[in-house]
């Protein structure tokens, strides 16, 4: 098991906090957001219902503009409500601490890939996995868990209006402010 | 898509894995997360776990919708659940299930302090998606529980008496449903249980008494409902709160007499079965391992069809019970010694010599046996008698009068106490003193001695 201490709500302002106020996003963040973490995706239909979906990794652009890799075909229902103009959520969690970050956009778009977005998701997917594997997952279950060899992606891009703590303790889900 | 039958993807909702929910507000803004629990409830519902107020919980009151995403790490699945809200219940035995399950998840995710149930929300399942079809066989467990399960009630419907049902489901869960450390449990009429039997421990732990709500037995027992935890709980532990308990209540200074509980220090995976028979909880079955996420929804299944053929037949036995009193000789052996038995009437606890023995309502029935045999020097007793004396305040649904038969007769046992009671037919048995015997009521200071 590992002995790493759990992240806390109260670090995630903290850090927040002594991020430069720019319109850019905090080094740390791109950081976390790249560095193999989990990412569920949240968006609405046309009927009004809740859509979930599930990124494989995630690339940020001049540290303002969010691309979250997911795979089309396990994702076809998020991909036209964005289409559509849902707004969009996006949670970002970590194995190893539940750091959990959710950025939420009132709008993205859908793109293709970078040539080289299936070389960072096989990186992205390929830590998340031994990180789960450190937290006892076999390595099939892990594999799969981090949807690792993933090949049909696309690019789903949001610029972050609102950011949120969702590291579970006291102030889950507390707003950071920008 | 396909249309999997929710109850084939129980494996997914072990909490094995987190899963993943969204919501949406009145705006329709959505709203992504981790949920601790997805519970399976029955073919069209599941219910989710509320530990805070948050906008999750905001949105649900406000929606009544949500979607989760689930992964199965059995057949390396992931399916999607639209979910439509029903309701939420803060108390019950759906509730106290969930409890557990989540104490033991917090544990092991080192989140004791943070994660509490508030209530458990059940949703209608209206859609089921495989988003990735299960591409590996289930683990193989070298059991198949449906067969198991069937050995273990074939092996119980042979038995004739209380006593032979008592171990028959002991060694059906070792023998067949493959448990390394088992044990069962009666209950009292006043929700403590006592541990008639066990298998897989260094000391048996015959009489070892459980307090109402205390640990996965105490809470199964109490609410009636299997409980099952896959992680170490310290909420869930057995023992410092029996002493805790009685310290607080001002019965006693120090800590009280007993057997002590047998269970494993630090148990990975426990299930408590309620034993029930016309819907009361006559007992509870045990299993509990020293691995993580031992017992799983099948087990469950297999454990829940031993204990309902066990209750019925418990039941069964009690309405068959014959009445006839043979009279014979006395057993005047006397391989001399002589041992005081005393007794305390505020908790009927009975000691030989100075050591412990037994409380309860066994220890009014040792007490009243020796009081007869004091008087009269009568040896044998039938059951029916014993049922129909109202001084031992017997409940009015006394299967347990055997229960607590078997457990007297096997703590005398194993005590090797120069007193025993011996089976002389069903309903009878009798009593056989190897030493003279004087009795003591510790509550009045009287003593009498006995032949």
């Amino acid at each position: 098991m590992s002995t790493t201490a759990y992240a806390t709500p109260i670090d995630d302002q903290i850090s927040w906090r002594e991020a430069a106020h720019t319109h850019l996003l905090p080094a740390h963040l791109v950081a976390f957001l790249q560095g193999g973490v989990t990412a569920t995706l949240g968006a609405r239909s046309a009927s009004g219902r809740p859509i979930i979906g599930a990124g494989v990794a995630c690339r940020v652009r001049d540290m303002t503009e969010v691309r979250v890799l997911l795979s089309q075909t396990a994702n076809a229902a998020l991909i036209e409500a964005v289409m559509n103009g849902s707004a969009v959520a996006a949670t970002f969690s970590r194995a190893r601490d539940h750091r959990s970050i959710q950025l939420k956009a009132a709008r993205a778009s859908i793109r293709d890939t970078a040539h080289d977005d299936q070389c960072e998701a096989a990186r992205q997917t390929a830590l998340l996995a031994d990180e789960l594997m450190e937290l006892g997952y076999t390595r099939s279950q892990a594999d799969a868990y981090a949807f690792c060899g993933t090949t049909d992606l696309v690019s789903l891009e949001l610029r972050p209006e609102r950011v949120f703590t969702q590291t579970p303790g006291p102030g889950a889900g507390a707003e950071l402010p920008r | 898509m396909t249309a999997p039958d929710l109850r084939a993807l129980r494996g997914a909702m072990e909490g094995i894995s987190a899963s993943t929910l969204c919501t949406c507000d009145v705006d329709g803004v959505p709203n992504a997360s981790m949920i601790s629990q997805v519970h399976w409830v029955d073919d069209a519902h599941v219910a989710l776990s509320y530990q805070f107020f948050n906008k999750t919980r905001a949105n649900l009151l406000a929606t009544k919708q949500a979607t989760v995403q689930l992964f199965d790490p059995w057949t390396l699945a992931i399916y999607r659940f639209d979910l439509d809200y029903v309701e939420t219940r803060t108390s019950g035995p759906l509730f106290e299930t969930m409890k557990a399950k989540l104490a033991g998840i917090a544990s092991h995710h080192g989140l004791e302090k943070v994660f509490r149930l508030l209530g458990a929300d059940i949703f209608r399942v209206v859609r089921i998606e495989e988003v990735v079809p299960p591409s590996a066989a289930p683990s193989c467990r070298g059991v198949s529980f449906l067969s198991a399960a069937r050995s273990c009630i074939e092996d119980l419907a042979r038995c004739r008496d209380f006593d032979e049902l008592a171990d028959a489901a002991l060694d059906g869960m070792v023998g067949h449903l493959g448990v390394g450390n088992a044990m069962l449990l009666m209950a009292e009429c006043d929700g403590r249980l006592f541990a008639l039997g066990s298998r897989g421990y260094a000391v048996s732990g015959i009489g070892a008494e459980i307090l109402p709500g205390e640990g996965v037995i105490g809470v199964a027992a109490r609410e009636g409902v299997p409980i099952r935890i896959g992680h170490f709980s310290a909420d869930y532990r057995y023992g410092a709160a029996l002493g805790a308990a009685a310290r607080s209540a001002g019965l006693l200074a120090e800590a009280p007499a007993g057997v002590p509980f047998p269970g494993l220090g630090t148990p990975h995976s426990q299930i408590a079965v309620p034993v029930m028979a016309e819907g009361r909880v006559l007992g509870v079955l045990f299993a509990e391992s020293a691995e993580t996420l031992h017992f799983d929804h099948e087990f469950e299944d297999a454990l829940v069809l031993v204990a309902t053929q066990l209750g019925a037949l418990m039941a069964l036995l009690r309405d068959e019970e014959t009445d006839e009193a043979p009279i014979t000789e006395a057993d005047t052996a006397d391989a001399g010694g002589t041992v005081t038995v005393r007794h305390y009437p505020r908790d009927d606890s009975v000691f030989l010599g100075h050591d412990y023995l037994i409380k309860g309502v066994a220890g009014a029935i040792l007490w009243r046996l020796l009081r007869e045999h004091a008087a009269t020097g009568r040896t044998d007793f039938t059951t029916r008698e014993l049922r129909l004396d109202r001084s031992l305040k017997l409940p009015d649904h006394a299967e347990n009068l055997d229960a607590r038969l078997v457990l007297l007769r096997r703590r005398l046992e194993e005590r090797c106490a120069c007193l025993q009671l011996e089976k002389t037919g069903r309903g009878r048995f009798r009593l056989v003193s190897r030493c003279r015997i004087e009795l003591e009521d510790a509550g009045q200071g009287e003593a009498s001695a006995v032949a």
